[in-house]
């Protein structure tokens, strides 16, 4: 019986290695290229860099002093900020709202925020992108609204399976101890729906920060946000491309949401209701 | 003032289910009162009315002299322990027991005073900066109890608040909270489906069945003078023997007979028994009310085959089947006893209940 245990783990771990490997791979690709001369990216991918490629912070400066990166960090900043604040905030008040008080209403609304999980974005990108103009969200925080609501569907489902486990009784706790509707939400709901929180919000600002086709169409190359930037900016003329430029300005956009990341997933902790209930 | 009054009470769920129908009880002020019943005889509903946690279809709810069908739990002057204790589980144990007096703007110092008082009283002391999952069931519980008392309130209700303890903890705290209401002073609601925490805790007892009230009465009254054959059978443990019989007068006497016994009755029961003369009825008799005889021509006395007898330390449970009931008596342990055995047991007739076998209601006893 250990045999086949410590066989299965040993399968186990040689396949998730092989995984992380076939995950970071292209990351590590990305990094070592970017401390390469232009020239050398093309002809010698995947070498490491030697005395005669190794071009030092070049890369970087180069890529910062590219006209817009610094405003397009900020501007992606805001929106993903702004954006995965709102959806936060918004949808765990609506999937608390749905679940808790039980209508029609509200289960056909729970079913349109499933539905609106499953429609690609590229079906609805040219009607979508037609409404915001004529709506004025085609700015920079305009466009927040729209990722409100591209991102509602998965976090109210999300939210919804939290709230559905946890015990009314605290809630009504809350009532008693002088809570209004509000009161309760804020005070006693949001702090255990916590970890859920950090999920959505680790998950819309992966997303948001690295999403490149609604920005570029509602914001285009006026507001550009940091995909859109690096794409554009390092793309010279005749269709050159700023290899060195363009690596180094990946590893500059991964860094703050790989940050974030591990910033935030302490914060993920099983059982965050243990003891609040009967055990 | 916080008396209890409700008149009428109804509660009918959206879907047409009605689980209390016309529902009339009178609280008096800092009196302990236990709802007791089977599951789903709407006790806790009852209790859920009373704070405010489930609406009224119909009736008045009163909590002193004001109405308070339509006031929010918060402006009830209630406060709640409930059965899965409900405590903030992001919130240490102190910040549990002030929450709600921060919330009523309760200054800082006098908040410290109160919680600290509290928590003195519960023993809890120590655990003021634990949060809720570092502690133990019990002191969970008393964390719960500790969150109710700082704010004082006119009405305590407790909702099966020691179902989740082991036997042991359960005494203690049964003791502790019978305590806390002698210290208090506060009129407390106490529902339970267990009828020893009931017999042990309550001033008086509600017992309900299927939404309807069966009983309002003391713990003495309920075990010495059940109005029903369910408040007869539910109080007590082990629960009341019942034997089907037939009711016979011989002159100025009355029989109960069953199977080839028959046992006399007191004179006192004549007026009641007038109207059942040859007529089917129930009789009730407690487990204690059956003792062991020798003697072949005792009256009042019926013999029984004991298929198990447990002993329980100072008594005997003697579990017997007679005309396909199952009869359980209890003897004290001094009589040596073995199971698969014949023993004839005496009746006492002053102790028995007689029951009209088709309303189930009491006829004399």
């Amino acid at each position: 019986m250990n045999e086949r245990k410590r066989l299965s783990n040993t399968f186990s771990f040689s396949f998730l290695l092989l995984l992380s490997v076939v995950f970071l791979f292209p990351l590590y690709l990305v990094v070592i290229n970017s401390f390469k001369s232009k020239f050398n990216i093309i002809s010698e991918p995947f070498d490491f860099p030697n005395e005669n490629t190794f071009v030092g912070l070049e890369n970087y400066i180069n890529g910062i002093n590219s006209s817009g990166i610094v405003g397009a960090f900020i501007r992606t900043a805001i929106i993903t900020i702004g954006s995965v604040l709102a959806i936060v905030v918004f949808t765990s008040m609506t999937a608390w709202y749905i679940t808790r008080v039980k209508s029609k209403v509200n289960k056909i609304i729970y079913y349109l925020f499933l539905f609106s999980m499953i429609v690609p974005f590229q079906m609805v990108m040219f009607t979508m992108t037609d409404v915001c103009y004529r709506l004025g969200l085609n700015s920079v925080l305009g466009i927040i609204p729209v990722y409100l609501g591209f991102g509602s569907g998965l976090s109210v489902f999300m939210f919804s399976g939290f709230v559905k486990s946890l015990p009314r009784e605290i809630e009504e706790a809350a009532m008693i101890d002088g809570c209004s509707p509000i009161k309760t939400f804020f005070y006693v709901v949001f702090p255990i729906l916590k970890p859920t929180a950090i999920t959505v919000a680790i998950l819309n600002a992966m997303w948001i920060w690295n999403d490149f086709l609604l920005p570029y169409l509602l914001l285009g190359s006026a507001d550009k946000t940091l995909s859109v930037a690096i794409q554009l900016t390092m793309q010279g003329a005749y269709g050159a491309i700023d290899w060195g430029g363009f690596m180094s300005m990946l590893v500059l956009a991964i860094i703050p949401i790989v940050i974030f990341y591990l910033l935030c997933q302490k914060y993920i902790i099983k059982g965050v209701i243990d003891g609040a209930v009967k055990g | 003032m916080a008396s209890i009054t409700l008149n009428n009470i109804k509660k009918t769920y959206e879907d047409g289910v009605t689980v209390i129908e016309n529902l009339n009880l009178e609280i008096k002020d800092k009196e302990f009162i236990i709802l007791v019943g089977p599951s789903g005889c709407g006790k806790s509903t009852t209790l859920r009315m009373i704070a405010g946690l489930e609406e009224i279809s119909d009736g008045e709810l009163k909590i002193g002299d004001k109405i308070v069908n339509n006031v929010s739990p918060k402006d009830r002057d209630i406060a709640m322990v409930f059965q899965s204790y409900a405590l903030y589980p992001h919130m240490s144990v102190y910040k549990n027991m002030a929450f709600g007096l921060k919330n009523r703007k309760v200054p800082k110092e006098e908040i410290d005073k109160k919680v600290m008082a509290a928590a003195k009283m519960l023993d809890i002391e120590s655990y003021l900066n634990r949060k809720p999952r570092a502690l133990s069931g019990g002191q969970r519980q008393r964390v719960a109890l500790g969150r109710a008392m700082v704010r004082e309130p006119s009405v305590f209700l407790l909702d099966e608040p020691l179902s989740n303890l082991d036997a042991k903890l359960r005494t203690e705290m049964r003791s502790r909270i019978s305590m806390l209401h002698k210290q208090l002073g506060t009129t407390f609601v106490y529902v339970t489906h267990d009828q020893t925490e009931a017999m042990t805790m309550g001033d008086r007892i509600v017992v309900m069945k299927d939404g309807v009230v069966q009983q309002f009465d003391t713990p003495q009254m309920l075990y010495n003078h059940p109005k029903n054959m369910f408040v007869a059978g539910f109080i007590g443990s082990p629960q009341m023997n019942f034997i089907d019989c037939m009711v016979k007068r011989k002159g100025e006497n009355y029989f109960l007979s069953f199977g080839n016994y028959e046992i006399v009755l007191p004179n006192r029961m004549n007026d009641y028994l007038v109207m059942y003369d040859n007529k089917e009825v129930v009789f009730g008799v407690r487990p204690e009310d059956l003792s062991i005889v020798k003697g072949k021509d005792e009256v009042n006395s019926f013999d029984l085959y004991v298929d198990i007898a447990e002993m329980t330390g100072a008594d005997y449970y003697l579990y017997g089947t007679f005309n396909d009931k199952k009869i359980i008596a209890n003897v004290p342990s001094n009589n040596n006893i073995k199971s698969d055995k014949k023993y004839k047991f005496k009746i006492d007739i002053d102790r028995i209940h007689i029951f009209d076998k088709i309303n189930e209601r009491l006829i004399c006893d």
